[in-house]
């Protein structure tokens, strides 16, 4: 195990701790931007520090495509290569291979998939993800997990929840430089899920994931599996759900007990000109837009919202990179400010189970 | 008037000088990048200011079109709107009429050409282009000259130069902020020293806060290049500011400011990072080249900026052309470049050290912090200085002939 997780305070199911990792000392609730292939879209590493990023999350998948881990080994690590002195997660690389290939075929040995690169048959084994994790030298790094939709229903989900409880067995450590997570699986079925969460709770992992999620289920079971996970996984280990997200979901998740978050969504929705703002989102290329001086948040402190209206970015977004920049800036800080306010029912449902009263906000 | 240029400093023809307008006191020689559309492409205000950015030019062209100089007058002016609290120069619009618009029109009204937004003829005057520039707001505006490609020869070459100076005078008279912005005349008479003579005594007749030298930079050679920007050096006031309009090369620069010039602008250095090329003190580095695949080295170990302090030259490689984060990170160290280059002009002529960078190109003053500016000799390991710089430094007053292999 190489970091310590603290718990620092609590209201009900909430949490907030200090998770202390080899490269920085993190406070939880965060949320992870997302440096898929070495950057973050648009900013330095100068400008991530300035807006209080803690950790980055890196594809395994896309580095090892380019530059290569060996290089980025060869070259002192990830960290290094990328200039990025906080700390650093990557995933396994299992997502991209199912989302992003569609001749990804996933076997007991691991997934064989089509290199995008030269055509040839590849195959990703639980071995050789944390392989390729080890060079890249990541503070926490995750087990190859066999992932399947939540939109999918039937005997394939029992048979990726026991495979990613075997794969985790496979999967070889450097145990006091990086973190190997866990990442729960069983679809939406909590006898599944339960079974998933016993089985790495027994292999007493410095940190586990609710993965599956995330990725087209309806709301109101999405937060039902995260409810269930938080409640079952220990308390004195860091709890990350994958691929969230939206603030509201943050916000629901931390309620209910999560720590960490990841996700693409602030950063491409700035490329399409969209900015995160308390009342939701701001279409910066709306015509309403084209004079209109306040910053995008007036609330907000970020350098963008200091020093450029909206009627400027409104000026720059699908025509200048520049819009795209200055608004994954501002998102960015957005969301590691961490939101903190029509709701939707489901959200009232996990509030209710997470202890928190936000009746008074709810419609029925 | 709205300018204050006094000169610090000087050595033969070149001089330092601050020049200080409304919203900057701007030290000269000095290089303004390119922001044509209210922004500097990749980069932050913050970090323009960061880097000693003093100064940007904005092309009226392109703001005309998006968002329009009605928009900028009425969110305050350009300066406020892009956020940039130092120096701004619009230029007139003309260049961008007549380079990028094939069905450009010049007659003596004006530039007649098609709206790109919907195909309408549009008529674009001096009177119209100073009103645009009044309204941008920013702190030198150019005249709008009649440009003729220095590769064109014939009679063309004359009516143009005749015509720049009549438009500048329908450019004055149509000012309406001369205590906020510096109307600048452009030097115009292609190649022919008779004619760019008329037009300068044309213009310091009409006593304006500076001038520039035009229509160079556009594929002439470049012998010709250096005696035009040397006899209108000779020629302009000594007490005004001279901005060479579109130059350019780090080479160009040191050799017009050795001649006197004062000001420069060009795309070339974050045009060229977006192709993945880094200037160094060697002349370029293309970050595509495969022997970058694992090189630690910063793009130039004897560069203090940001960009080079915390990335390698592995890692840029890796993202130009796949990731515009490459871009970004070469264009800052490229306009890094320029700037260090140009403060390094300044104060190599305040301090006296002007030539010795020159002629001694491997000694220690060279390898100093300083003298990276002139280390432009650098490109030539071998001596082999083109022979148009060596004929350019000759008329500066610096003896380079030790360099030069023939």
């Amino acid at each position: 195990m190489a970091l310590r997780f603290e718990v620092l305070g609590r209201f009900n199911r909430a949490r907030a701790a200090q998770l202390t990792l080899p490269h920085f000392a993190c406070q939880t609730p965060l949320f992870m931007p997302v440096g898929t292939q070495g950057t973050i879209k648009g900013l330095t590493t100068d400008q991530l520090e300035e807006i209080g990023c803690q950790i980055i999350l890196g594809n395994t998948y896309h580095l090892a495509l380019r530059p290569t881990s060996e290089l980025i080994d060869e070259l002192g690590g990830l960290h290094k290569f990328m200039n990025w002195p906080r700390a650093l997660l990557t995933d396994s690389g299992g997502f991209q291979m199912v989302s992003l290939l569609h001749l990804a075929d996933i076997t007991e040995k691991g997934v064989t998939f089509q290199s995008p690169v030269d055509g040839k048959p590849m195959l990703l084994t639980p071995e050789e993800s944390i392989q390729i994790q080890n060079r890249i030298g990541a503070d926490i790094i995750m087990a190859l997990d066999d992932v399947v939709r939540t939109t999918i229903t039937g005997p394939r989900i029992e048979e990726a929840m026991y495979r990613t409880l075997r794969w985790v067995d496979r999967s070889h450590k450097r145990p006091h430089e990086q973190n190997l997570f866990g990442i729960v699986q069983g679809g939406l079925d909590p006898v599944l899920r339960d079974i998933c969460v016993r089985g790495l709770v027994d292999r007493n992992l410095p940190g586990y994931a609710i993965g599956g999620l995330a990725g087209g289920e309806d709301k109101d079971s999405f937060w039902r599996v995260v409810a269930q996970c938080t409640a079952a996984l220990p308390e004195d280990k860091p709890r990350y759900v994958m691929g969230v997200g939206y603030p509201l979901d943050i916000v629901v998740c931390s309620a209910l007990g999560a720590d960490m978050y990841d996700c693409v969504y602030p950063t491409r929705t700035a490329r399409f000109g969209t900015a995160l703002v308390p009342e939701g989102v701001l279409k910066l290329k709306h015509n309403a837009m084209v004079n209109d001086t306040r910053p995008i948040d007036p609330t907000c402190a970020c350098m963008v919202c200091k020093n450029y209206t909206r009627a400027y970015i409104h000026c720059l977004v699908t025509k200048d990179a520049m819009g795209s920049q200055l608004l994954s800036y501002h998102n960015l800080y957005y969301m590691l400010q961490f939101p903190k306010g029509d709701v939707p029912e489901w959200v009232c449902n996990a509030m209710d189970v997470a202890g928190i009263d936000i009746s008074s906000c709810c419609s029925s």
